[in-house]
């Protein structure tokens, strides 16, 4: 064990008892409510302390936290992503004749989460972004993806660096984004049993926003199966996600990536320059 | 084969360390107690270990631990599986949104040596994020709706 290595884990220890003391906080702003996860101020906290933000300006932090414990810290990432890998595999086994039972649309619609990369990866190439389009496009961006790029990639990696950022947003705005869109989806036209559906990405919190307010918008009578499609969704995300990032998201985004990047990369540079 | 040995011992010193992060953790956080979590979080390791290994031997799969560990824990704890009461019922003892702290404090500090080109992608980020969130909705909403109404159930 040399100083670097016990450097960073009570470094780790520290910013998860201080994140749990604080645990989960949630408050409405109004248009729907914000839940703040401990896991999103240990993120926040990692960062702010590196040598390239707070550590420019105190130097003991700096001494504690330097280039080397970043570096360090990368690898680490993958291996604390297995216990959670675990986890998820605890949640869908007892369930498994349910998720066998519950039917070709909720299979098939698992396919849908792909759009990600239709819509969302032009658009971040005319923005000018290269590879970390890929991390940032090929799903919504949650742990289990996280997992997957990190180990592909590397956390720190372009593809890590867009991830990342998607993950955050989704993790600070998630909530509340997926909380409006749940009842103003219905005026699309899309039946809210589709839509119950479409509210199983991945993410407990997310799910929770957006089927909560679109049972309170759809008809009272379709309110129980709303809320059933939704969670049955969500946890055939849980099997079915990280399959479908690494068998179809991860060929797709690269393959519409070599296609596009020549040329929407290149007008998405002049118009930054 | 040497090699390959010092390496797992390597990343078993890594689980373990990130097991008691888990379970000082989930002790604040959840006030689960850090004894009785013990036998859980030894058979997190277990299986985490596991796939580190099924990992190595499969190299050509390109199947990352991650799912390897998840497939093995969904198979040991399926209703008929004689295994499914002992693991749950341990496994029960570890908090699921306590594994999440270490990983995210581990990251946080990972991409500090990038964060001068994460904040300039920050506003574009953002839109980009808002277009992944509307594009796995109405992906999933849009094949769900012709699915069902092919089954006749809407």
């Amino acid at each position: 064990m040399n100083n670097r290595f016990i450097k960073l884990n009570l470094t780790v220890l520290v910013i998860v008892a201080l994140c749990e003391m604080i645990g989960t906080k949630s408050f409405s702003v109004g248009i729907g409510t914000i839940v703040l996860l401990p896991m999103l101020f240990a993120v926040v906290i990692g960062i702010l302390i590196t040598p390239d933000v707070l550590g420019k300006k105190l130097s003991a932090l700096k001494k504690v936290i330097s280039r080397e414990e970043v570096e360090m810290a990368g690898p680490f990432v993958m291996l604390a992503l297995l216990p959670l890998g675990v986890k998820y595999g605890t949640l869908v086994g007892p369930d498994i004749v349910k998720v066998i039972q519950a039917g070709p649309a909720l299979l098939l619609q698992e396919l849908g989460n792909l759009g990600t990369i239709l819509i969302a990866l032009p658009i971040a190439l005319l923005l000018g972004m290269k590879r970390e389009a890929i991390g940032a496009t090929v799903s919504i961006c949650r742990e289990p993806t996280l997992g997957v790029i990190g180990e592909r990639y590397g956390i720190a990696s372009p593809e890590g660096t867009g991830i990342l950022g998607t993950y955050l947003v989704g993790t600070i705005f998630g909530t509340i984004f997926y909380g409006l869109l749940g009842s103003l989806s219905i005026s699309t036209g899309l039946h809210p049993y589709a839509l119950a559906m479409a509210c199983g990405m991945g993410s407990g919190s997310m799910m929770t926003a957006a089927s909560t307010s679109l049972a309170v918008a759809a008809p009272p009578e379709m309110k129980d199966t709303v809320l059933a499609y939704a969670a049955t969704s969500n946890m055939l995300t849980g099997v079915t996600g990280l399959y479908s990032v690494v068998l179809f998201g991860l060929p797709l985004v690269n393959f519409f990536y070599k296609k596009l990047e020549p040329i929407l990369g290149k007008r998405g540079n002049k118009d930054a320059a | 084969m040497q090699l390959k040995a010092e390496k797992l011992l390597e990343q078993l010193k890594i689980l373990i360390i990130v097991g008691i992060l888990i379970l000082i953790g989930q002790r604040i956080g959840y006030g689960i107690s850090i004894i009785e979590a013990i036998p859980g979080i030894i058979l997190v390791i277990a299986v985490a270990m596991f796939s580190l290994i099924i990992k190595e031997l499969t190299p050509n799969l390109k199947f990352p631990a991650f799912a390897w560990a998840s497939l093995t824990a969904l198979v040991l704890s399926m209703p008929f599986m004689p295994t499914a009461d002992w693991f749950l019922g341990h496994t029960n003892n570890v908090n699921f949104l306590g594994t999440t702290t270490p990983i995210l404090a581990f990251a946080g500090i990972s991409v500090g040596n990038r964060i001068e080109q994460f904040k300039k992608l920050s506003w574009k980020v953002l839109i980009v994020a808002v277009m992944v969130f509307i594009g796995t909705f109405f992906g999933s909403a849009i094949i769900a709706q012709i699915i069902l109404k092919l089954q006749g159930i809407i």
